[in-house]
């Protein structure tokens, strides 16, 4: 940063009317951008704001290509794709959650500060509906990484037809979340479904899963878990395969107990991949939708609807668009959240092993 | 990247069109290329619209039009149709909407308003008139029931009763149901029409039997329900019925917000009425002779159409769009076993038996940013559609007419088994809530519904529930004063 700064300066300072001129180009383009949401109609700003995002892009470029910065050229079309398609609808979407704004209407949007956030704040449904996702996270993770690492110890070892086995045990992960949903609402279904069928045999009575708010929790906990249990178990088994296997011949002739070698030797070495299994998985959960939505859309009722179908409904359905952005933008810093915590948690194991 | 994409192919079909009229600007009479893009739901009516557009529609200026219909999944329809419109992506001319949608919609600014070509169209005032009125003031009304005209029927669909004539017609059931309920089991869809809710009841205790035992002489292989109704929580798959009941107990609009009254009609005491109570206990109630999916909030109208077809009920009621599927031997079990009747009434006090009922189908509009020759065009090709000679063709085909020139023809009847119980139905029909708030409304409702449906809340509690909450948001939108 201080070399571009001083890179800058060395061209005529900041002020200075350049093509490479960027950072003068970022300021333009920021109170251009603010000017035209507050004067102009909704489509012309975002169109201004396209084109001033495009010119910061290009004046990044110009500065690269003036210092022979080939590096930064050949990334340029990458980084420009990845304005135009995910950062720029990113911010725009965050300046649009300060205004009320139906996407469906022909109100212009009107400002009104942080009052989204306050409303989404202090909503007695999203509390309930954070609440739902939590429980749910909570299990459908938990279940994964026990029947993950469970798997992962079976895979360690080498067995005849292993290798089939494994790929039949990966495939949940591969199949599309819509076939997963479809599926399973089959498996539940009391008239012709599996789990009827099979409870049946002993009951002679149909089984209804889905009609308790915890028998839908445990059909989604069941669903989402033998979709992603794969996942924590390809992890873990790399872990698994890379303890050498010196540290297991050295316990044996110390005569340490199974649990023994698991707690010194096996656990440290799966323990960062446990957590990076923890990580991916938790922040899935937390976005949970469509096995919840395929299932039985979040019921009985709205006992098992989750965050991220409440958003849909809010967005998609009722076209809130400001209201819903607001929310998805907290959603966003959980996870983010989330995601710091967890990379702390790593980098200390890792410096404390280093 | 697609807007940059189509912006450039754009510029690009402009400069081929320039150049082409250029070339072909010589000769005087010169006929255009049109097309009219729609969004459409993937299902037979819409299929049978396209193949019929493309084998007859000639428009009467000479132009060479082209319908082209974006076949879209229906559980897909209104997510991508509202991003579509909500984007600016100006994407269709025509399309098919849900009349709930109407309101929604026209207060972005999408829907055409069709008065003025009304007015300076004699054709097509008498295309109005010929409608029955009921489909009219659904489909094309908005503020629902006022004189601002805005679609044109697709397909209109109206519940009726689907069962098993080898079941109630045979005569052991038929002698066995008159000893144990002291009337005749009905076997003709005559007798089927004058059926009540009631009586359906005592079908559905009837004809509930266990794997093992004797149904119509016949040993069955599985457990089989007398009856079914959809009873799910997706889009509007328990409203439908619900209200059905309501509206027949209440002779009338009952048990619902009564739009076309607002400001000065609520929510709070109307909903959640005494009669209203009862109605939605009635429901519930039945469900107790349903397959027992219909107590988990999955019971929708694909679940029950599938129950039917698979032979594990033995009556059901369904949209008639759902009929064609049940007599196709290739994908029901119980072609050849099926007839066709009004759907079950409310015998009221006065002895009088009511068949209201909740309006299915859907109307097509006209979207606001088109050129006035591709209204023309558009206006032009609905007169077509809306023709006697076409109706008699998509009706042929399986869809149903809102003609009265058309379906009130004895040759109507002979087209399809159900049609015989289209034209009485139509009289009958009303519609839910037509105001753009109309989702959030239908979503909470549905919400309540499932929970008294799955045994987590009484009818009362949950009616109470739907109509404060219905009372609260109508209020902040200004529709309740």
């Amino acid at each position: 940063m201080a070399v571009t700064a001083s890179g800058v300066r060395a061209r005529g300072g900041f002020l200075a009317l350049s093509w490479s001129n960027w950072p003068l180009a970022l300021v333009a383009a920021l109170i251009v951008i603010a000017l035209a949401i507050w004067l102009l109609p909704g489509t012309a700003a975002f169109w201004v704001g396209l084109a001033a995002a495009a010119v910061v892009a290009f004046t990044v470029v110009a500065f690269a290509y003036g210092r022979r910065n080939n590096g930064a050229l050949l990334v340029a079309p990458a980084v420009a794709l990845l304005v135009v398609m995910n950062i720029f609808p990113l911010l725009w979407s965050l300046g649009l959650s300060f205004f009320r704004y139906k996407a469906n209407s022909i109100q212009p949007p009107a400002w009104l500060g942080i009052n989204n956030f306050a409303t989404v704040l202090t909503s007695a449904d999203v509390w309930d509906r954070l609440r739902t996702t939590g429980l749910i996270m909570i299990l459908t993770v938990s279940c994964q990484l026990v029947v993950g690492f469970l798997l992962a110890l079976l895979f360690e070892k080498q067995f005849r037809g292993r290798r089939v086995l494994l790929m039949l045990v990966l495939t949940p992960m591969m199949l599309s979340y819509v076939a997963v949903g479809a599926f399973f609402r089959y498996y539940y279904e009391p008239t012709f479904g599996l789990l009827s069928q099979f409870v049946r045999l002993f009951t002679g009575e149909p089984f209804l899963l889905l009609n308790t708010p915890w028998g839908a929790r445990a059909g989604i906990v069941f669903a989402d878990a033998w979709m992603w249990s794969p996942f924590v178990m390809l992890l873990v088994l790399a872990g698994l395969v890379s303890v050498p296997s010196y540290l297991y011949e050295a316990a044996e002739i110390d005569r340490a107990s199974w649990w023994r070698k698991f707690r010194t030797i096996t656990f440290p070495y799966i323990r960062g991949l446990l957590l990076l299994a923890l990580l991916f998985r938790t922040i899935e959960a937390f976005k949970l939708f469509d096995v919840v939505f395929l299932l039985n859309e979040g019921g009985p009722g709205t006992s098992n609807e989750t965050i991220a179908l409440f958003i849909y409904r809010q967005s998609f359905q009722y076209n809130k668009t400001s209201y819903s952005t607001a929310l998805a933008y907290i959603m966003l810093f959980v996870v983010v959240v989330l995601t710091n915590l967890y990379l702390y948690a790593v980098n200390r194991r890792a410096r404390e092993t280093a | 990247m697609g807007l940059m994409k189509r912006a450039s192919f754009g510029v690009l079909a402009g400069a081929v069109i320039g150049l082409t009229t250029m070339w072909a600007d010589a000769p005087s009479a010169r006929a255009d290329d049109i097309v009219l893009r729609m969004a459409v739901p993937d299902w037979p009516p819409t299929r049978i619209m396209k193949d019929l557009a493309d084998k007859y529609y000639k428009a009467p200026s000479g132009n060479h039009v082209t319908l082209e219909p974006d076949f879209i999944p229906w559980p897909d329809y209104y997510t991508r149709l509202n991003a579509s419109l909500t984007s600016g992506e100006k994407k269709y001319q025509m399309l098919v909407s849900d009349s709930q949608w109407l309101g929604a919609f026209i207060d972005g600014g999408y829907y055409l308003k069709l008065n003025k070509f009304i007015d300076a169209d004699p054709q097509l005032q008498a295309v109005f008139k010929d409608l029955h009125p009921n489909l009219v003031a659904d489909y094309s009304s908005y503020p629902h029931k006022s004189t601002n005209y805005y679609g044109f029927p697709q397909m209109p669909d109206v519940l009726i009763n689907y069962y098993r004539k080898d079941v109630f017609c045979d005569d052991g059931e038929q002698k066995a149901f008159k000893e144990k309920f002291g009337y005749k089991l009905p076997c003709d869809p005559a007798e089927m029409d004058n059926v009540t809710w009631d009586q359906w009841g005592d079908f559905g205790k009837f004809f509930q039997r266990k794997k093992g035992e004797m149904l119509a002489g016949k040993t069955l292989d599985d457990d089989f329900y007398g009856i079914s109704y959809q009873a799910g929580k997706g889009y509007d798959f328990s409203s439908m019925q619900v209200l059905t009941m309501m509206y027949q107990d209440g002779d009338g609009i009952a048990g619902i917000w009564d739009e076309t009254k607002a400001p000065n009609s609520h929510a709070e005491g109307v909903v959640n009425a005494p009669t209203a109570v009862k109605s939605f206990e009635h429901f519930l109630q039945l469900l107790d002779y349903m397959p027992p999916v219909a107590k988990t909030g999955t019971m929708d109208i694909f679940k029950t159409d599938e129950l039917f077809r698979e032979g594990k009920v033995a009556s059901n009621i369904q949209w008639i769009g759902f009929a064609e599927s049940t007599i196709n031997p290739e994908t029901s079990k119980v072609a050849g076993k099926v007839d066709f009747s009004m759907i079950p009434g409310t015998k009221l006090a006065s002895g009088k038996i009511v068949h209201w009922a909740n309006i299915g189908g859907q109307p097509f509009v006209l979207t606001t940013w088109n050129s006035d020759q591709v209204v023309k065009e558009a206006l032009d090709f609905c007169k077509w559609w809306l023709s006697v000679d076409t109706q008699k063709k998509f009706a042929q085909a399986g869809g149903q007419s809102g003609l009265q020139s058309v379906y009130s023809t004895p040759e109507y009847l002979t087209y399809r088994p159900w049609n015989r119980a289209f034209g009485p139905s139509l009289d009958w029909q009303l519609d839910v809530w037509h105001v753009p708030p109309f989702f959030e409304l239908l979503v909470e409702q549905q919400e309540e519904f499932d929970k008294a449906i799955t045994g987590q809340e009484n009818a009362k509690s949950a009616l109470d529930t739907i109509a404060g909450f219905q009372e609260n948001l109508l209020k902040e939108q200004g529709m309740i004063q």
